[in-house]
């Protein structure tokens, strides 16, 4: 019997595997309105890329443009910290279309840049050996908890200049904000509760950041010069300092550990990577590549249509939702041969990871990096790392691509 | 004489950041997919074109001196 495709999207086994559920939409309806939530589901490559390159039909304003009723629902009585939230979403530069979007994308795109994160590759190596050494003592580690987590979050504290003993808040306060691509009835209060702490914390940061002269080693520095520009209110720079420590760690984090985890499943890539042999691109970097196309970090992006458009026979309406998902544009057969294969020799590797066009992931190359040295050192270090349970847990996130967690034994 | 330079995008790693249009608009313009092509290498400042090349995100820029064949980015 044919069943319909179902639209929930929250269900266990659209969060388990993703890629089961996208692919069948991908393969049967790849431009899919889903009824129950009122929103496009774009799945194919190709059109991904279309899209993201055509900023002018499908606006960024998302928080502002939207004038449908929160999806999934919300308590009725939570309507007022909605719109708190969305005004506070409104702020981020990445909710901005050109040229708003250019101008304040350039207060720190520069920081960004490649050469610049190369400058901090040594400093990653040395946090990357500490906190394996402290792993080696119990032989054993959890993944997320003891190394996927507090690498990157160090390293976006550290960037921004936050006190050491701060990251523990820090964390605390991102996880509340992760319930932005949840479910629950009930996310609005720790969502909003999450972006008022961190209001609250980054606000004199700030403030003292603007009194002084712009430090261009550190990034809250950076960031807060674009208010004596005129680029960046106030309001704007602590909005903007929210997003990059956030963005700055969640979702590293999660190419760690999803990485990880296909290492374990596929021991034959794991020799691969552990024999490293000498290519140009070096195999590390290659295997990064791979991690991030087989189970991406983030699994999909919101857009708001700016103007009626045409796609695949389907017509996107002014104002109507959209959601493309790269974890099914980086399984697309069309694009990737034998796309669900784990391959790390993989190359060239046309994956969509961090998007593409203008809105393409400012911390693309930081994050590939702190990847690349994750697995650089596993490798070197251990002969196996063996899953100690086979039941692992995904966040119900519809954005993101998160384990709960990843218990391994290190030989 | 201002320094004349060639330069190239290669598009196998372009993503249409676009930014280095936005440096340097005479130099960098985007073709139908919208990735990065160059139109006259020298219709922007030396300056310009060098910052393009270094902020782009995937490094996808090429900059060599026109006279002496010295590669200046990467």
């Amino acid at each position: 019997m044919v069943t319909a495709i179902s639209d929930e999207m929250f269900s266990g086994e659209a969060i388990t595997d993703p890629y089961s559920y996208y692919g069948r939409i991908r393969d049967e309806d790849p431009v899919h309105w889903n009824e129950k939530y009122e929103l496009w589901v774009i799945t194919r490559h190709d059109d991904l890329v279309w899209m993201t390159r055509h900023h002018e039909l499908f606006s960024s304003e998302f928080w502002s443009r939207d004038k449908r009723s929160p999806y999934p629902a919300i308590d009725e009585s939570d309507l007022g910290l909605y719109q708190f939230m969305r005004e506070f979403f409104m702020k981020w530069f990445i909710q901005h279309d050109r040229p708003v979007h250019t101008d304040q994308r350039k207060v720190v795109h520069k920081w960004f840049n490649p050469a610049s994160m190369e400058t901090w590759r040594p400093m990653v190596q040395q946090v990357v050996k500490d906190m394996l050494d402290e792993a080696d003592e119990d032989g054993r580690m959890d993944v997320m908890k003891d190394f996927a987590t507090p690498l990157p979050l160090f390293v976006i504290a550290q960037m921004m200049g936050m006190p050491f003993e701060d990251r523990k808040f820090i964390r605390s306060m991102a996880e509340k904000l992760l319930f932005i691509g949840r479910g629950e009835a009930d996310r609005m209060q720790p969502l909003t509760d999450g972006i008022k702490e961190l209001m609250e914390y980054l606000s004199p940061l700030v403030a003292q950041k603007v009194d002084l002269p712009v430090d261009e080693n550190d990034l809250l520095s950076v960031l807060a010069s674009g208010e004596k520009t005129g680029a960046l209110t106030r309001d704007e720079v602590i909005a903007d300092a929210i997003l990059l420590l956030l963005a700055g760690h969640e979702t590293t984090i999660n190419l760690i550990c999803n990485g990880t985890l296909a290492f374990t499943q596929h021991p034959d890539q794991w020799k691969l990577l552990k024999e490293a042999p000498f290519q140009d691109p070096d195999t590390v970097v290659r295997a990064t590549e791979e991690c991030l196309r087989y189970d991406p970090p983030v699994k999909s992006i919101q857009r708001i249509a700016s103007e009626d458009v045409e796609m695949g026979g389907k017509l996107l309406k002014e104002g109507d939702r959209i959601r493309w998902f790269m974890s099914s544009a980086n399984r697309d057969p069309a694009k990737h041969e034998n796309p669900d294969t784990f391959d790390i020799s993989r190359w060239p590797n046309t994956h969509v990871a961090f998007g593409s066009g203008i809105h393409h992931c400012l911390g693309a190359t930081l994050a590939r990096m702190e990847a690349q040295e994750a697995f650089k050192a596993l490798a070197g270090r251990y002969d196996s790392i063996s899953l100690e349970t086979d039941e692992y847990e995904y966040q119900p996130s519809v954005t993101f691509r998160s384990l709960k967690s990843l218990p391994v034994s290190l030989k | 004489m201002p320094r004349k330079v060639r330069v190239s995008v290669d598009l196998d790693i372009c993503v249409g950041n676009a930014m280095c249009e936005t440096y340097a608009p005479k130099v960098f313009v985007l073709n139908d997919d919208r990735q990065s092509t160059v139109a006259d290498p020298n219709a922007d400042t030396f300056e310009n074109i060098m910052e393009a090349a270094q902020d782009c995100p995937v490094s996808a820029i090429t900059v060599i001196d026109d006279e002496t064949g010295e590669s200046l980015f990467p």
